[in-house]
């Protein structure tokens, strides 16, 4: 397989949590760090309900349902309780790690031989694994993309859209900005729970150290997006965050892949993937100017 | 048969062209024992006569505690078409055999406390060594050590898939040895200190398994248990040094080797299937006289005498030196 197909095989699934993080941090305008959580609490439901000997594609259903109750949860926190926003999504965190072990019973919970979607795509179309990773991956994001982008156009969805931009227009048109707040955390960590379910049936394994760099990957997959297409409408913006994801990914690939050639080693590796990231997001400006010097 | 052949069909072509084989070493964090099983299993390859830049090239990669990045490294192994993967630790096991299974290409796992619990069994590629330590040995240990011992305490995070299955095992032996087990739970380094305060008072001695997260953090363990005079044994010959009373257990360069034997036995034609999972052998115990004497603790002559060695006035000494 090349870095390239790893790269968004990768991106497209980690990008699921980073559409999560998009709704949160871009449209709600809320610092949501219970996504730490969330993306091992995704894992640990779907991993329990495969080895109870659920359909995988059930398990995604009520994983995703999941992580829409731990981000609800973290709406009601800071909407009905008053508690800041970074520390609500924090207590969901933290509650959520001891919560992820009593699901699974254990630290981890190995799904190796056991059934998963990207199994049952390569049965089911007769293809190869490294097809069917890609094609469930790939359908799966663009299909979230295109229903967040439906949903963004229905009446909730403009409210939705509004309350990190106006909660008092949201008000005035008597929508709670509240109730959207909760609304749009429990969509956003829904999405984070989903991506973790699927990256446990990728791997192979759930563990609850799975949320470990969760919030970093998801950030920085949304801003890198954001710089490289500048995008301006909502479609597009949803499109740049799984782009974004799928640059993080590949970073990491380049810098695990290349890093050694130029001197670097194995605990470089962070170092390395912000390098690639920064290069990727420098470089075009720096063509830019060169050719209007030029 | 099939992956015999193949296998066989590596090799040959391997020496046959004179290129290196590619060795893909992948570890889930910087950790000194798991960097201890990396260089135990090269120190065999290379004893072995498989030397790096030679006939062999060495591909190290660590996902800094990332679990995503786990993966990614597997993908890189079978993109870079690496002839063999070791993989340390459970969660980087997983990942590697998750990419590999299926293929030709011989996963060699090391460090993983319960291979079968952790579903590594299932696979003709698979094989590995286990660092699976005697937890009925160590209690019976602090048994001999603390008479009308009723009590003990554990020092471990839940989180670490090693240590809860340890800790498991140490409350199922404890109640047929008469023991009582009271666990203090440290979710991450920081956490150790209050987890082993929680303990004074409570508990007669202290045991901590192979838990990375106390290992760490194991000056907070020695500091309270030293202060409140309750002796504190770790499964981990490496914390002698840093003041607990005793050691057991083993290196974790022992383990490197156990592991590059596999490899080696696999580099020279034989087959993983035909390798069954190798459990470490050779349980050290290593006792800290300067510690016992700052905490008027005297060791029975019986412990003495069958210790690995002795710590004391600031060096280690192997017992008959």
């Amino acid at each position: 397989m090349s870095i390239v197909m790893a790269a968004v095989e990768q991106g497209l699934i980690y990008g699921l949590m980073a559409l999560g993080v998009y709704i949160s941090f871009r449209i709600l305008s809320f610092p949501d760090l219970s996504v730490d959580g969330t993306f091992p609490l995704g894992a640990a439901v779907g991993a329990t309900l495969i080895v109870a000997g659920w359909n995988p594609y059930a398990a995604l259903g009520v994983a995703f349902a999941a992580g829409a109750v731990g981000g609800a949860f973290t709406g009601v926190l800071a909407t009905k309780f008053r508690i800041q926003g970074l520390l609500a999504g924090v207590l969901t965190m933290i509650m959520l790690y001891s919560l992820n072990l009593r699901i699974m019973g254990r630290p981890n919970l190995p799904l190796l031989g056991r059934p998963s979607v990207f199994r049952l795509a390569a049965q089911w179309g007769g293809i190869p694994m490294a097809w069917a990773n890609f094609a469930v991956a790939a359908s799966l994001a663009l299909g979230a993309i295109l229903l967040l982008h439906l949903l963004f156009r229905t009446e909730i969805g403009l409210a939705l859209r509004a309350t990190g931009d106006n909660p008092g227009m949201v008000r005035a048109y008597g929508t709670s900005p509240e109730g959207m707040v909760i609304l749009g955390l429990a969509l956003a960590n829904g999405l984070v729970a989903l991506s973790g379910a699927l990256a446990a049936q990728h791997g192979g394994f759930a563990d609850v150290g799975l949320g470990v760099g969760t919030i970093v990957a998801g950030l920085a997959s949304v801003i890198v997006g954001e710089i490289l297409l500048r995008p301006r409408s909502i479609l597009w913006a949803l499109g740049a965050v799984l782009a974004g994801s799928c640059l993080y990914r590949g970073a990491i690939l380049v810098a695990l892949r290349y890093g050694s050639a130029v001197g670097f080693t194995a605990s470089d590796l962070r170092l390395l993937t912000a390098l690639v990231v920064l290069g990727a997001l420098v470089a075009p400006a720096w063509r830019l100017r060169q050719e209007g010097a030029g | 048969m099939k992956l015999a052949v193949v296998a066989l069909l590596m090799v040959c072509v391997v020496s046959a062209v004179g290129q290196p084989i590619v060795i893909g070493i992948t570890q889930i964090v910087d950790h000194p024992a798991l960097n201890a099983v990396r260089d135990g299993v090269i120190a065999v390859l290379s004893e072995a006569g498989y030397v790096e830049g030679e006939n062999v090239r060495y591909i190290l990669a660590n996902a800094q505690g990332d679990f995503s990045v786990a993966i990614a490294i597997a993908q890189n192994f079978q993109d870079q078409r690496v002839g063999l993967v070791i993989a340390i630790a459970t969660p980087t096991s997983q990942a590697a055999v998750q990419v590999f299974q299926g293929t030709a290409v011989p996963v060699v796992f090391a460090a993983v406390t319960d291979p079968v619990g952790a579903g590594l069994t299932l696979y003709p590629n698979v094989t590995g060594a286990s660092d699976l330590i005697d937890v009925a040995g160590d209690l019976a240990l602090l048994q001999t050590l603390i008479p009308g011992l009723r009590r003990v305490g554990i020092v471990y995070n839940p989180g670490e898939v090693n240590s809860a299955i340890l800790t498991k095992m140490a409350q199922e032996v404890a109640a047929g040895m008469g023991l009582t087990i009271v666990t203090a739970p440290a979710e991450h380094s920081a956490a150790v200190l209050p987890a082993a305060q929680s303990l004074v008072g409570r508990v007669d001695a202290i045991y901590a398994t192979t838990d990375n997260t106390v290992a760490t953090a194991l000056e907070a363990v020695v500091q309270v248990a030293t202060a409140a005079r309750i002796p504190f044994l770790m499964a981990d010959p490496t914390s002698l040094e840093r003041g607990a009373l005793v050691c057991t257990g083993f290196d974790y360069w022992d383990h490197g080797r156990l592991a590059g034997e596999i490899v080696v036995r696999l580099l020279e034609g034989a087959v993983p299937e035909e390798i069954p999972v190798a459990y470490q052998k050779g349980t050290q115990v290593w006792l800290n006289l300067d510690i016992a004497q700052a905490m008027g603790f005297a060791f029975p002559q019986a412990v003495l005498d069958q210790a690995t060695g002795i710590f004391v006035g600031g060096r280690r000494f192997v017992a008959g030196e």
